[in-house]
Order: structure tokens, then C-alpha cells, then sequence
């Protein structure tokens, strides 16, 4: 575990520097209050409504393909590490799940999730 | 893991593998075909089912450990593979015609049921609580889109919305219970923990006993006991027919089936401890799911809540905690899939539709009407109800006794009672068929296609002639609780 | 880590009376200090070189005020962004607000720590680089996301929403595009895979020269790296003249600037991938580097991993400002339609290669042929 601390050390470095900057730019930068100043940005017209409103479902539908397939590189990944020792074997297991996903592609595919209309 | 054990392991999982292979194929099968041809996937899986079927007759039940004991391949999964493949092959005969009715002709209704199968047949031949877990899963979420299939129709969305929620929570429950048993234990094989509980003070052990507890109310969600019972009546009304159907029976014999590994495995030393929080779980199941379904006057809802109740009598099998309460469960789980698939189909076909409902004023004067339907139906309420020469009889007679020879006196007469006090709700029915005025608007049953025709004949026959010859079943039975007793 | 260690110990005589854990926290607050300024310089720099690249490709002239050539511009925005008034919108969830930009400047920079930039520079060579590089990158999406919907703002909504989209999608083939060069390495460890693609064979050692697949994964990996750092011509969650900017429109002052970063961070950690994945990372064409001496082997090897890294930067920038921008219909067929399934199969051909070829890839197996 010991090749992890850097990487404790740097985010701790990152969050304790971003922390700095944001502190150095409240010092330095202006403070100057004006109405309208902090509503929200519409292009110069007044505003008419929340934004606090639901988006479309594909972006629901997009959520759900990328955890199947994130999850299935996931599971690649240790394989492809053994792969060479596994040989043969290891090819024919893996070409089974990978077949098996790319039925859920052609299904996903053919029944319209994968278009954006 | 060398060649010849993967082949080996592989020999094990033969009929799952078989039916996900239909599975994808169907579902590859149903974006190549016109929208009015999409019957033709219930032949499909049909096909699949009964091949899986000839898989498990032609491998035998030779025990084989397989994927580093992960799984097991035994007797004891054989017959829950046959209890979950009949169920599921009676189910695809009734979903044809009623995916036409209902407008919900999909493919993805039949791969789904095949993958749910899946599920079902790893639980049963699991013996590690990780592929428990995965059995169960892939289980639970197809039954999930499945019973909120109608989405059009605002009763099913519900039910599966309960059933989703319900059954989210109850895998967590079961999950978070096998992660304290892992934790007490550090084995998540079923030997491993019977090897701990064997020679630790188990009982001063708070993590493995609240593993313990927790692992039992996720398998209680999941088998409808109890308390935890409430999804099972509206994700039954909600699901369409069929579904429900094939929840009563086939879901429900595999996390029987995990249940019964469980205890017999896992925990034979802790067994009166555990015993005696079933015997109350058993006492409270039957009586509570008898008592509601006293008062439901929706026939779909009444037998949901029956179901309950026969999930009570099951419990009772495993209560006696031997060979003999572990055969008559598991004789009583294939005949009760039986009886109440019929049940569900002869429902299904005596309504207008599912939006109007199963009210039991349907039944009024059916028995004149159409004699064929209110005598199968007879015989089926008759099974139910525990009243010979039917299965149902059989199966209930071998649970009590099994209980009396083991001297649980108070729960057989609990268990009794019961059984007289469901008489009055199923015969109830046959009050309506036969001794009732027809109604002025009569109901039309819906036309009885090949496939419901010959799932009723099954399931007439079978419970018919497993009441009058119930050694053959018995017998396979007994092989099975054995094998894993042995083991 | 403890070589580095010991050997400062050997040369510093006061170190050696420090217990080693105190040591080892000061090499490593140096190298985190050292990362952190090399990545903000970058960061600095590469805004300068975008602009100019733009202007040369405009033909305009770009920056040129603040000092010779404009070379001080960079210090000069930064010194502005820094002297701007902070402003949070008065309807803005102002926790999630805030907490955005933290978010995104971390986890770009989180990445570099595995960034092999030498023979034996890398802060950690973690024996999960890859793994560890695809993780903290998607932290990134979550800031993005958060910053769409902590701003109350339409534009911020829906940019936030379509980055979160886009980044997830072109997840998936990113992660498929790198197994092939896991698979011939055998490992996940940066410093791993570049030492595998050493040896005689110069540039032709390189896992791009390997086989067909290779070459063609590390296209089918930039490709989709360039969208997953949401630049042209996959902008469309910025796209300035429908969306205003996107998620960061209610930004300014210094926090527009982490997002800013990010971006120029996220666009060197997926080059510095994509150089060391498939082009030899810090070896140098037919020179053993671990033959020379310890301090020549380090700066030759930094030298060419960052001119390799550059040399791809400077075609992120190029692509930029010469391809028009994809729909949002296009930009999704893009990555599930074409990338994922051709991914699947680069993935498939390189392992029935190495299958067949016993891992060897072109140029070794026509070595062989010559005799060698």
C-alpha cells in the first residue's frame, strides 16, 4: 500500500492548493454588490423560469448502457493482465462474455436505445 | 482450474446454459421478425425449456463439484431444476395467448423468463453464498421488468414499483447478512460455515448470529413470509397473469431451495436455535396469509394471499428439520407449482381483461356453463384446499405428519386448522361455479388455444395422479434431500 | 520510493539522522510540489500555444502584448482570472456550487501521479496505473455534472447534462481501446508497458507497430479521448453558440479557471496515455536508455516522452481548429455505434494475434524471418 501515498499526498496537495487559490483570489478580487448581477445567466433577457426542471430520459438511457458496458471493460481488464498465461482458455472464456454483451449491443442497438432523436 | 475440472464444471450448468442461449436468442430472434409473428417465441422457448428438461434426464444427478465448489450439481438441484422448468414451460403455454390478449406480445418477455430461470437454477444448485447471491439476482431483477411488463396498465407499474422497492431492500438484507457471516466465519462457502458453526460457541457470536438473522429476512422477502410478506399481494394483482403464475411457483421453489441448502448445510448445529424462530415464522405465515385471503372477493387476489399461506405449510416441512419434513417440502413445492398454475390459468381465461379485474363474481353459474373449466377448477381448489385423493392432500398429509413425528404438536394443529379454515375461501369458488344464479351479463371465457389447453392438462394430470401415485415423486424427493444430507 | 531514499540519505548526511518515514514524507511533498507546479506551468503554457496555434491557423496573429511575442500572456490571464470578482449566482445550490470545481481540478490533476515521465520518473508507478488513471479521470464527470446542476441555470443544466453524457459514453471505448496494450504487456503498471516496448527494434518496439489492431487502437483511442476531454469536434456540451459555455456558464473569476485547467490537465494526462500505451512512452528510438547514467538516462527519457506528449497535444489543438463540431445525434452514434463495436473487435483481433503469434508482433516475427 505504500505506493499509494503519494497519491494521498498529492490530492491532500491539490484540494490544500485550490483551497489557496480560491482564498487568494477572495483577497484580491473586487466585491462590488449590483442587482442582477447574481441571477442567473439567460442571454440577456430577464428570467422566466426555473432551471430546476427534468431532462429527457435519454440521458437516463445513455446512464444505464454506460454502466453495463463500463462494468463489462471492468471485468476485462484483470483478464486481459493474465491473459498470455491463460492462453487458449482464457480466450474461449472471455469470448463467451464478451458474446454474450455484444447480444445486448445488437439488442440495444436494434430496438432504437443507441439513437439520439 | 485444469481442462478436465472446467469441462466437468461445465457438465453442471447444462441446462442453464441451454436456456441462455434460447434467451438470446430470442431475443436477437425478435428484431428480425414482423410485430403479429411474435407468438412464435413462446414455441422457441418452449423448445429450449424441454431440451434443458432432456439435459437434466440424460446427465443424470451424479454429485459434481463444480467451479471450485461455487456450485454443485447434485439430486437435490435436479429436482428443483425439474420443479422450475415445468413451472416455467407451463407459464409459456399460458403467456402466448395472453401476451395476444392483453397487447403485450414481446420477445423480451419470454427471454426474460428464461433469464429469471437462470437465476432460479443457480440458487438451487448453489453452495457458496456468492452464487446465492448471483442465482438470486438474476433471479429477482427479470421478475421485477416482468411483473410491471403491462406498463401501460397503472396496477402492474405499481406492483413492480412495491416489488422493486421491497425486493431492493431485502437483498440488502440478505447480502448484508452474508457479509457479517463472512465476517464471523471468514468462509462464504456453506461447508466453510457449517465447519466454523461446528466447532465455535456460535451462540456467544453476535456478528454470526445477526448474519444469521439478516441472511433468514432476505430469504423470508423472498419467499413471501411473514413479516415480509406485504409486495406479495399487489406485485401478484399487478403482474400479469402468467407472471404471477410462474412467482408462485418457480422463484419461490428456488429460494426454497437455497433456504433449504442453507439450514441443511450450512447451519446443522445451530439447528434448534434456528428452528424455533421458523416454527413462529412458519405459525404466523399460514395463519396471516389464510386469514386475508379469507375477505379478498378478487379471485387473483385471494389465491396471492393463498400463496402466502403455502409458503407457511413449506416452512412447516423444514421446521421438523429432518429427512423426512425436507422430502414432503419438496413434494409439496413441485404439486403446489402444479395446482396453482392451473389455478391462475383457469383465472386468467374467466376474465375480460385485466383492467377489470378477477372479481369472483365472474365465477357465478360457470360450472353449468362451461363444465370442462369449473371441474378443472374444482380439482385445483380441491388440491389447494388439501382434500383428497388430490396432490395437495398428499402433500399436506406428509408435512404434518413429518412435523407430529418430530413432535411439533402445537404447529400441526396450528397447521391444520389452517388448512380447514382455506377450505372455506377455495370452495368459496365452487359455491360461485355451481351453486349461484348466472349473472345477467355473462362473462365470456377467452378462447382456449393449444398451449392453455394442454398446460391445464398437465396440470390436471399431474396433480390428479400425484395425489393417487405420489411414491415416484416421493421417492425422487427423498434421493434429493439425501444427497445433500450426505454431502 | 526507498531507493530514493536512501540514496538522499547517503549524500545528505543530516537526512540520515532522520528517522526514514520523515524522509520519505519530504521526497514525497517534494515530488507532489514538484507535479503540482509542473502541471499549472503546463497548463499555463499550453493556453498560450492553443491561442497561437488558432491564429496561425486563422491567420491571424494571436497574442503578442505581454511580453517578447506575447510569451507572458498566460501569467497575465492567470494574474487576471485570479483579480476577478467572485460571484455565486443568488438561486445556485451553493454547496454543490462550490464543491464543483474542487472536484474537477483534483481529479485532473489526481492523474498525473502516474504519469511515467522518466525511466524512474513517476511519483507512484502504481501496478494498476491504467486502472487507477481511468478512475480518478471520471471524477471529473461528477464535478462537470454538479457544476451543470448546482448553477440553477438552463444552459449550465443541459451542458452538464450532455458532458455527462458524452464522457460516459466515450468511457466505454476509451477503456476498450487501451486493453490491447494491457494484453501485450501483461501488466497495468505505466512503467510496465513502456519497458515492454523496448529493445532492438526502435520505434518499430512499439506497441502502434505491433499489428494491425494496435495501430488501429491507438487512433480509435485518441479519437475517443478527444471527445472524453469534451474538445472540438466533440464540444457539444460547450458548444459556445448554442449553450452559451455549458456547465461552466455561471462561472468566473478563479473558478472558471479550475475548469479551464482541467480541461488542459485532462488533455495532457490522455496524450501522456496515449504516448506511453502506444508509443513507447519514454523510450527512445534505439538507445538503451537504463544503459547510461542515472541523471543523462532521466532527462533524454523526460525529453522524449514530453516532446512525444506535445507532439500529440499540438494535434489536439490542430483537430480543433479545423474540424466543424458533430451533432448531438452524431456525436452518440459516433461512440456506440462505431467506436464500441470496433473496439470489441480491435480487442478480439489482438488477442487471437497474440494467440497465434506467441505475442509477437510484425516486426519482430520479420526479424526473425531475416534471421535475427
Amino acid at each position: 500500500m505504500q505506493e499509494y501515498l503519494p497519491v494521498l499526498l498529492l490530492l491532500a496537495f491539490a484540494v490544500v492548493a485550490a483551497t489557496g487559490f480560491m482564498v487568494l483570489s477572495g483577497l484580491t478580487g473586487p466585491k462590488r454588490f449590483e442587482r442582477g448581477k447574481e441571477d442567473p445567466f439567460e442571454c440577456g433577457m430577464p428570467l422566466f423560469s426555473d432551471a430546476r426542471r427534468r431532462v429527457t430520459v435519454k440521458f437516463y438511457l445513455v446512464a444505464i448502457l454506460f454502466l453495463l458496458f463500463d462494468l463489462e471493460t471492468a471485468f476485462l481488464y484483470p483478464w486481459a493482465v493474465l491473459f498470455r498465461k491463460l492462453g487458449l482458455f482464457g480466450f474461449i472464456e472471455m469470448m463467451v462474455f464478451i458474446l454474450i454483451l455484444v447480444v445486448g449491443l445488437v439488442y440495444a442497438w436494434k430496438s432504437g436505445a443507441l439513437e439520439w432523436q | 482450474m485444469d481442462l478436465q475440472s472446467i469441462l466437468l464444471s461445465l457438465k453442471a450448468i447444462v441446462p442453464e446454459m441451454i436456456l441462455t442461449a434460447t434467451g438470446c436468442l430470442v431475443l436477437l430472434y425478435d428484431l428480425l421478425i414482423p410485430e403479429e409473428n411474435r407468438g412464435v417465441h413462446a414455441g422457441i422457448s418452449a423448445v429450449g425449456v424441454i431440451t434443458a428438461l432432456f439435459s437434466v434426464l440424460w446427465f443424470g444427478s451424479e454429485r459434481i463439484e463444480a467451479f471450485s465448489g461455487m456450485l454443485a450439481q447434485d439430486t437435490f438441484g435436479s429436482f428443483f431444476t425439474v420443479v422450475v422448468l415445468v413451472s416455467l414451460l407451463l407459464t409459456l403455454m399460458l403467456s402466448r395467448s395472453y401476451n395476444d390478449w392483453e397487447g403485450i406480445q414481446k420477445g423480451e418477455f419470454y427471454a426474460l423468463l428464461l433469464f429469471s430461470s437462470v437465476g432460479m437454477l443457480v440458487m438451487a444448485k448453489a453452495t457458496d453464498m456468492m452464487t446465492i447471491f448471483l442465482g438470486l439476482e438474476l433471479l429477482s431483477i427479470p421478475i421485477y421488468v416482468l411483473v410491471g411488463f403491462d406498463r401501460k396498465r397503472l396496477s402492474s407499474v405499481e406492483g413492480a414499483l412495491k416489488y422493486f422497492l421491497l425486493g431492493a431492500f431485502a437483498t440488502g438484507f440478505l447480502l448484508y447478512g452474508m457479509a457479517l457471516l463472512y465476517a464471523a466465519t471468514g468462509a462464504t462457502s456453506l461447508s466453510g460455515i457449517a465447519a466454523f458453526a461446528g466447532k465455535e460457541n456460535v451462540f456467544g457470536n453476535t456478528l454470526f448470529l445477526a448474519g444469521t438473522a439478516l441472511l433468514f429476512v432476505g430469504f423470508g422477502f423472498k419467499v413471501s413470509l411473514v413479516p415480509f410478506h406485504m409486495w406479495t399481494p399487489d406485485a401478484y394483482q399487478g403482474a400479469p397473469t402468467p407472471v404471477t403464475a410462474f412467482m408462485s411457483a418457480g422463484p419461490k421453489a428456488a429460494a426454497f431451495a437455497a433456504v433449504i441448502r442453507v439450514l441443511v448445510v450450512a447451519f446443522p448445529e445451530s439447528h434448534p436455535f434456528l428452528l424455533k424462530g421458523l416454527w413462529v415464522v412458519a405459525a404466523l405465515t399460514m395463519t396471516v396469509g389464510n386469514v386475508s385471503a379469507l375477505v379478498q372477493d378478487d379471485v387473483k387476489r385471494m389465491l396471492a394471499y393463498s400463496s402466502i399461506a403455502h409458503a407457511g405449510y413449506v416452512l412447516v416441512g423444514l421446521v421438523s428439520g429432518d429427512r423426512l419434513g425436507g422430502q414432503a417440502a419438496m413434494y409439496y413445492l413441485f404439486v403446489y407449482s402444479l395446482m396453482n398454475i392451473g389455478a391462475f390459468a383457469i383465472v386468467m381465461l374467466l376474465s375480460e381483461g385485466e383492467e377489470r379485474g378477477y372479481a369472483i363474481e365472474n365465477f357465478r353459474g360457470v360450472g353449468f356453463r362451461y363444465p370442462v373449466l369449473g371441474a378443472l377448477m374444482t380439482v385445483f381448489l380441491v388440491s389447494l384446499g388439501g382434500i383428497p385423493p388430490t396432490a395437495g392432500f398428499v402433500g399436506k398429509f406428509y408435512l404434518f405428519s413429518a412435523a407430529v413425528k418430530k413432535g411439533l404438536i402445537l404447529l400441526t394443529v396450528i397447521g391444520v386448522l389452517n388448512s380447514a379454515a382455506s377450505v372455506y375461501y377455495y370452495l368459496r369458488v365452487v359455491v360461485y361455479m355451481y351453486m349461484l344464479p348466472e349473472r345477467a351479463e355473462e362473462v365470456r371465457p377467452r378462447p382456449v388455444g393449444v398451449g392453455v389447453a394442454l398446460a391445464l392438462f398437465i396440470a390436471t394430470v399431474g396433480v390428479i395422479a400425484l395425489g393417487i401415485f405420489p411414491k415416484g415423486l416421493l421417492s425422487f424427493a427423498e434421493s434429493s434431500i439425501l444427497s445433500i444430507f450426505l454431502s | 520510493m526507498d531507493s530514493a531514499v536512501a540514496f538522499l540519505t547517503s549524500k545528505i548526511p543530516f537526512l540520515a539522522s532522520l528517522p526514514f518515514w520523515v524522509v520519505a514524507f519530504l521526497v514525497m511533498l517534494v515530488v507532489a510540489l514538484v507535479i503540482l507546479g509542473f502541471a499549472l506551468t503546463y497548463e499555463g503554457i499550453a493556453t498560450y500555444i492553443e491561442r497561437k496555434v488558432a491564429a496561425d491557423i486563422q491567420v491571424r496573429i494571436g497574442p503578442n502584448r505581454v511580453g517578447p511575442n506575447g510569451w507572458f500572456q498566460f501569467i497575465a490571464d492567470g494574474v487576471k482570472l485570479l483579480m476577478k470578482e467572485d460571484l455565486i449566482p443568488a438561486k445556485a445550490d451553493k454547496f454543490l456550487f462550490v464543491l464543483a470545481p474542487y472536484l474537477v481540478f483534483v481529479g485532473s490533476f489526481a492523474a498525473f501521479v502516474v504519469v511515467p515521465f522518466g525511466i524512474s520518473l513517476i511519483a507512484a508507478d502504481l501496478n494498476i496505473g491504467v486502472y487507477y488513471v481511468m478512475a480518478v479521470t471520471s471524477l471529473v464527470v461528477i464535478g462537470i455534472l454538479l457544476a451543470g446542476w448546482g448553477s440553477n441555470n438552463k444552459w449550465a443544466l443541459l451542458g452538464g447534462m450532455r458532458a455527462a453524457a458524452q464522457i460516459v459514453s466515450y468511457e466505454v471505448p476509451v477503456g476498450m481501446a487501451l486493453l490491447p496494450a494491457v494484453i501485450l504487456a501483461g501488466s497495468l503498471s505505466l512503467q510496465e508497458i513502456i519497458r515492454s516496448q523496448g529493445g532492438y527494434l526502435g520505434i518499430f518496439g512499439w506497441n502502434i507497430f505491433h499489428n494491425p489492431f494496435t495501430f488501429f487502437s491507438f487512433f480509435l483511442y485518441f479519437t475517443a479521448a478527444l471527445a472524453e476531454t469534451n474538445r472540438t469536434p466533440f464540444d457539444i456540451p460547450e458548444a459556445e453558440s448554442e449553450l452559451v459555455a455549458g456547465y461552466h456558464v455561471e462561472y468566473s473569476g478563479i473558478r472558471f479557471a479550475f475548469f479551464f485547467m482541467a480541461e488542459y490537465g485532462d488533455m495532457f494526462v490522455v496524450c501522456a496515455l496515449a504516448a506511453a500505451l502506444y508509443l513507447g512512452g519514454w523510450q527512445v528510438p534505439f538507445v538503451d536508455v537504463s544503459g547510461l547514467s542515472p541523471l543523462l538516462a532521466n532527462l533524454l527519457s523526460l525529453g522524449v516522452f514530453l516532446a512525444k506528449v506535445i507532439a500529440l497535444i499540438l494535434v489536439m489543438m490542430w483537430v480543433r481548429w479545423t474540424l466543424p463540431r458533430l451533432r448531438v445525434d452524431q456525436l452518440m452514434r459516433m461512440s456506440w455505434k462505431y467506436l464500441v463495436p470496433l473496439t470489441f473487435v480491435n480487442v478480439l483481433g489482438v488477442s487471437v494475434w497474440v494467440l497465434a503469434f506467441d505475442g509477437k508482433g510484425i516486426p519482430a516475427l520479420v526479424m526473425s524471418l531475416l534471421g535475427r
